[in-house]
């Protein structure tokens, strides 16, 4: 069972979302669809020294990103595409284009590993963005279980509306049918990771537990202890700092 | 610029950094200040607005302020990596304060046709 103690932050931080870090731990730790827990954790890993990384810095202040040559300094568990991608979402997410994402398809990164990848890499950054905000060094990474991934591959998953393939609302049926929750409107922003289930289903708890609760998502009226327009002036605070459209 | 939400009139340039007051939102300058610390690199800002922050929220809510920046700090990689579009519904919702925020500016708008 991995912990989560936010004690340092001096303030008592609610259950669900302590216990939303902690199933994200436990849940890296295991092996994935295509990744075994020893690779997702050294994936996590290299997220977080993504953070130093000179090259990355040297980018960030770049006019473009690919106008700066050079390695990423890296753990060197992965792979020199691997690597590019952790370090790429973690530091420069905004400046990501289709010619890029095509050239990590074109090199030994399917797209069921590059869809796990983003799970790994983002939803550790949502932990670690927590952590800092709260006052409380971010959690230690978890000791990876042993096993192989999954490799399984949803059938319905299908090309055509982002670069990645994703499961529409209709089709997800069979392993994948408790998928998205029973509303009228599923954004894209849920379906993002369902080329990896798994990646997709700790995305929805994940977001439960930081924003609103999904079946919430359209009512202007809910709230936590934050009300709704401070919830979304800060949701789009952090959009516009990381130039995100969407 | 502004938007009436449940009723409210909120300065929307509160969301670019642009104003100053609390734009309609109540703490909405603190909020503000707050998000931009945790972005940035300043450790001593992040300080100083982590401790101004939670002199005027109750520790549940300045955890809740914490939570989303989280949240959207997993949302927006999420969306620029796998290159999704804006859902048609949302686009409806939100067109007119996306061209008041200018929000087309971004390069990730390339992922949704139209929008750029």
């Amino acid at each position: 069972m991995v912990l989560v103690d936010y004690s340092a932050a001096g303030v008592p931080v609610r259950d669900d979302l302590t216990e939303s870090h902690a199933g994200f731990l436990e849940h890296l730790r295991a092996p994935g669809s295509w990744w075994t827990g020893a690779e997702r954790v050294a994936i996590a890993a290299e997220s977080r020294h993504a953070l130093t990384c000179a090259l990355c810095r040297e980018r960030k202040d770049a006019l473009s990103p690919s106008a700066v040559r050079g390695e990423h300094d890296s753990l060197g568990a992965l792979s020199e595409a691997v690597v590019d991608v952790i370090h790429r979402v973690r530091t420069d997410p905004a400046r990501l284009s289709k010619a890029w994402f095509d050239g990590v398809m074109a090199s030994d990164v399917s797209d069921g590993a590059y869809v796990e990848v983003i799970g790994v890499v983002t939803l550790l950054a949502g932990i670690d963005y927590t952590a800092r905000a709260l006052g409380a060094p971010p959690p230690t990474l978890p000791e990876p279980l042993p096993g192989e991934p999954s490799r399984h591959r949803p059938a319905s998953a299908k090309p055509g509306v982002a670069w990645v393939p994703m499961i529409d609302v209709a089709d997800a049926d069979g392993a994948e049918a408790d998928l998205y929750p029973k509303l009228p409107f599923v954004p894209n922003i849920m379906r993002a990771l369902s080329l990896v289930p798994e990646q997709a289903r700790a995305l929805q708890r994940s977001s439960d537990a930081h924003y609103v609760a999904m079946a919430d998502l359209s009512n202007p009226n809910a709230r936590r202890d934050l009300d709704r327009l401070q919830i979304e002036l800060v949701a789009a605070r952090v959009s516009a700092l990381n130039e995100c459209f969407y | 610029m502004s938007s009436q939400t449940t009723g409210t009139e909120v300065d929307l340039e509160a969301v670019n950094g642009g104003v100053e007051g609390d734009g309609g939102v109540e703490h909405g300058a603190r909020l503000v200040a707050f998000t931009e610390a945790v972005m940035g690199d300043d450790e001593a800002a992040l300080a100083r607005e982590r401790d101004a922050l939670r002199a005027v929220l109750t520790p549940e809510a300045f955890v809740d302020a914490a939570a989303v920046i989280g949240a959207f700090n997993v949302v927006d990689r999420i969306a620029d990596a796998t290159g999704i579009p804006l859902d048609a519904g949302l686009a409806a919702m939100s067109g007119e304060v996306r061209q008041d925020l200018d929000l087309a500016r971004f390069a990730s708008s390339a992922n949704t046709p139209g929008a750029s």
